[in-house]
């Protein structure tokens, strides 16, 4: 099996070129990734691409902008929620993407087969806001160069500086970025499976040298130490107890975007927006009487706890909730925190394996003796 | 209010088949309880969502058990077992944020038969939510 | 209605004339407990708090520099089930009263125990603005509200022409009151008795509070016309709709913040728009690409089709846009126009009907175009014309 294949083209473009001739050859039916929308003003979204054209030179696909308008591990399982695709599409998504679509698939929530999953060693993505203000363009430039240095530019969304996960697990291919000093000449193409040797074998437009060795490399491991002593940071800075809990979440406006655009909360009707929560004016005439006053919506806090116990455990820290946060609580932050003790818990990672049973589907006999008393 | 004896309200979750049974024999045969346990009884332990917990802790519980069968005696085989699981998590949250309610959760297997236990359980954890003294979350308007 | 209100003295500002009577109404058991926005324990925000507790009354803004919650769904929260047994006086902005009504008839509210009180409103700041520093936000807002400056708040609170009184029980007139004083002003029998009850006489005439408010009325109403002539030049045809919603990544948050969007899950969020995979593919092929996930202007058409005749234009969509979508803008535009088409302006009144549950046998013929017509290609008017002439 082909392990890897060095192109003699930018990685930008080798990864356009390489699309292109999947679509154009028929060995897929479609492409998931980034693209422009709209006619004038720059705004971004994934899209289902089945016109190679897209692809070239002037095409409107941006398979590697550094930005995330929605975690594609939702998309693909909206995508394949109703059952498999019956034709090949491939998808071009951030690691954390990948990882949060295992944990959807592990749920039920959708299915890998007949997906060609294409990922990257991820510099990080901008906030939201960058893409709002129309600032995305001009920031790429100056992306590419602290790349290439196995750096993150500043203006990084914390999460993604905070990540050390940037190592896809499970692509079939995945296109090394950072830390690549010549990425604007060359492009290495890892084939970590067989299906993805298949389905570049004889590509044309796509022809390279084998390329052997490991991606694991320094440039990699110094962002990853650099990117967990940023993660110790930043956990630092969450205010502990019940009463840095109401300072943190004080200013909530209860929306629960942070829920909608979370991939691993899946559920069609959340508990918290469920009928169970809504209450008769009893219960909040008992309440008044016993504490002199309550916060209407209720259950701020309550929503918080319960979506961390729901999905603290397959949180893939990939920062949507941050992101869309109209009062800029560091949920992602929070979110990691806490994931990542949970996570240690059942020594489990998530997005891994997708063999791997989510810890609270499963149990051992005998385990976690200290817990009951 | 200050001179009153503080009496801890904790929320139990007893499984039916054997907690539950437990605390039912305890009570009649006048085994020494504290009247602190508001009893919840549910089918397993396993049925206890994480939720309910928090949702009694945020409605002001001072403590909140849940009690189960001794692991490999589960009425429907692995109930206690994701149970046990389901408190780790629950711990490793309130450990990480910082929440003192960790302190104030308890999980104990207590079969059918053994009565004296659940009374000791239920002394025992009264005894700890007593010392820490009232739930900050029973007046807090902020929640 | 609304000929004669009461003086209250405000010598020391509107908040704490406000909150001292709020206070004095509690102690004498008029209200049982109040709804009102106040600043969170960090000081960077604020909430509504049902309180029946003076000392929480502290922190209490009737007139907050921001609004994170739109109050009409905190009313809704702690009514949707029914009339309380408390009488609760909320003190919101006149756009959160208005969606408190529309709630209301739509069944999602009862206000039989529940006061509506609302204050001349100087508008709100954008809530990213303010979250930036708050401190300086609460000053820039005292600053520019001090001399109805509308320039800082939010788009559509500059373009606000309900700002004063819709239909709330009791309102406080700040507009065109002697200096330190502020009016008071019944609006219902509801309101009335309470005035009554705490013993303040109905003997202020309010010619200078109307005559102000009409003035100020006539501004924001051309400021409105010139900001949706504007918009409508940008908005218009498929291809300016979907440069406006270019960015958008389906949060579906404008939904979600919406009063008036009561749904407990919305269609574009239900199994019903769920498709198999061939069915997304299909519809990528026919145009080369298919925008993941799809259906993003079905989804604000869709919304504006199911709310738009009871939208108040209150702005909380657009707060609460993480890609800073002018949401609120384009949605005061299509809800003016599809509310004047009934006569209706959502939230002047609990006893308008919805327009889109009561209908008449003799209405809108304007919009029937039978197919006769339109198939020989002649327009009404000509038929009319020829109507005439027979």
């Amino acid at each position: 099996m082909l392990e890897g294949l060095k192109i003699n083209k930018g990685a930008e473009e080798a990864v356009r070129d390489l699309l292109r001739s999947l679509l154009e050859s028929g060995r897929v039916s479609g492409v998931l990734a980034l693209g422009r929308t709209g006619r004038g003003n720059g705004g971004v979204a994934y899209s289902l691409f089945t016109d190679p054209d897209a692809f070239g030179a002037d095409g409107v696909a941006l398979p590697l902008l550094p930005f995330m308008p929605a975690n594609a591990g939702g998309l693909l399982s909206r995508l394949t929620l109703k059952g498999p695709l019956a034709e090949p599409v491939a998808v071009v998504v951030k690691p954390c993407e990948l990882r949060a679509f295992i944990e959807l698939v592990k749920r039920n929530q959708g299915s890998p087969d007949n997906l060609l999953l294409i990922s990257s060693t991820c510099g990080g993505v901008y906030p939201l806001e960058v893409g709002a203000n129309d600032a995305l363009e001009e920031r790429l430039p100056g992306y590419w160069e602290a790349v290439k240095q196995g750096e993150l530019d500043s203006d990084i969304r914390p999460t993604c500086r905070a990540c050390v996960h940037f190592v896809p697990d499970n692509a079939d291919i995945t296109v090394a970025l950072l830390g690549e000093a010549d990425l604007d000449t060359q492009c290495a193409l890892y084939l970590n499976t067989e299906k993805g040797a298949a389905f570049i074998e004889g590509l044309e437009d796509l022809q390279g040298t084998p390329l052997l060795g490991e991606l694991e490399a320094e440039p990699i491991q110094r962002s990853r130490d650099q990117r967990a002593a940023y993660r110790e940071e930043l956990f630092a800075g969450v205010e502990a107890g019940l009463e840095g809990l109401i300072r943190t979440f004080g200013r909530c406006i209860g929306c629960h975007a942070c829920k909608t655009v979370c991939p691993i909360c899946y559920c069609s009707l959340c508990y918290f927006d469920s009928q169970d929560c809504e209450y008769r004016p009893e219960v909040y005439e008992t309440e008044l009487e016993r504490k002199g006053g309550l916060r209407l919506p209720p259950n701020t806090i309550f929503f918080q706890l319960g979506r961390l116990a729901h999905v603290s455990v397959s949180c893939v820290g990939c920062g949507m909730c941050t992101d869309v946060c109209p009062a800029d609580i560091p949920l992602s932050t929070i979110f990691s925190k806490v994931g990542d003790s949970v996570q240690a818990l059942f020594d489990y990672q998530p997005g891994r394996d997708v063999t791997e049973e989510v810890p609270l589907m499963t149990f051992e006999e005998e385990e976690l003796v200290q817990v009951a008393t | 209010m200050e001179e009153q004896e503080f009496i801890p309200k904790i929320v139990g979750f007893l499984c039916n088949w054997c907690a539950y049974t437990a605390a039912d024999t305890a009570g009649v045969s006048r085994l020494q309880m504290p009247p602190s346990i508001m009893v919840v009884r549910v089918m397993c332990s396993g049925r206890v969502d994480p939720l309910f917990v928090l949702s009694a802790f945020l409605r002001g519980a001072d403590g909140v058990l849940v009690a189960g069968c001794w692991p490999g005696q589960c009425h429907y085989q692995k109930g206690n077992l994701h149970a046990r699981r389901r408190a780790a998590m629950l711990k490793s949250i309130f450990e990480t944020l910082g929440l003192e309610m960790t302190d104030r959760f308890r999980l104990s297997w207590v079969s059918a038969s053994e009565a004296p236990r659940f009374a000791e359980v239920a002394r025992g954890f009264t005894k700890e939510v007593e010392q820490l003294g009232p739930s900050p979350i029973w007046d807090e308007a902020f929640l | 209605m609304n000929n004669k209100g009461a003086i209250l003295p405000a010598e020391d500002g509107v908040e704490s004339a406000v909150i001292g009577w709020l206070k004095e109404a509690l102690s004498k058991k008029v209200f049982d407990a109040l709804l009102i926005p106040v600043e969170v324990p960090a000081g960077d925000s604020f909430a509504y708090l049902l309180l029946r507790n003076p000392a929480l009354l502290e922190n209490a803004s009737p007139l907050p520099p921001v609004m994170p919650v739109q109050g009409a769904k905190a009313i809704s929260r702690l009514t949707m089930r029914g009339n309380g047994s408390k009488r609760v006086a909320a003190i919101v902005r006149p756009c959160e009263a208005r969606a408190a009504i529309e709630l209301t008839k739509l069944e999602q509210a009862h206000l039989d125990n529940l006061w509506l009180i609302t204050v001349d409103c100087p508008g709100v700041l954008p809530l990213s603005d303010y979250l930036e520093d708050p401190v300086a936000g609460a000053a820039r807002f005292a600053e520019a509200s001090q001399r109805w400056d509308r320039a800082p708040m939010r788009p559509v609170c500059q373009i606000c022409h309900h700002f004063s009184m819709p239909a709330s029980d009791l309102h406080i007139g700040t507009l065109g009151s002697a200096e330190g004083t502020v009016f008071v002003i019944p609006g219902s029998p509801k309101g009335e008795r309470v005035m009554e009850n705490l013993g303040m006489p109905l003997d202020a005439a309010l010619d200078d509070w109307a005559a102000r408010v009409k003035e100020m009325e006539e501004v924001q109403r051309e400021r409105r016309r010139q900001a949706h002539t504007d918009l409508k030049a940008g908005i218009a045809g498929p291809d300016g709709l979907l440069d406006v919603f270019s960015s958008c990544i389906n949060c579906h948050n404008c939904q979600r913040v919406c009063p008036v969007c009561y749904c407990r899950q919305c269609y574009f969020e239900s199994a019903a728009l769920k498709l198999p995979p061939e069915n997304y593919l299909a519809r990528a092929g026919r145009k080369g690409a298919l925008r993941f996930p799809p259906d993003t202007l079905l989804f604000h058409i869709g919304r504006a089709s199911h709310m738009v005749l009871s939208c108040v234009s209150c702005g909380t969509c657009e707060d609460a846009c993480p890609m800073s979508i002018p949401v609120a803008q384009v949605f005061s535009l299509l809800a003016d126009r599809a509310q004047e088409t009934f006569g209706y302006v959502a939230g002047r009144s609990l006893e308008d009907p919805l327009p889109l549950v009561a209908y008449e046998m003799d209405e809108l013929h304007q919009v029937e175009q039978p197919y006769v017509e339109t198939y020989h290609g002649l327009q009404i008017a000509d038929c009319e014309q020829e109507v005439q002439d027979a």
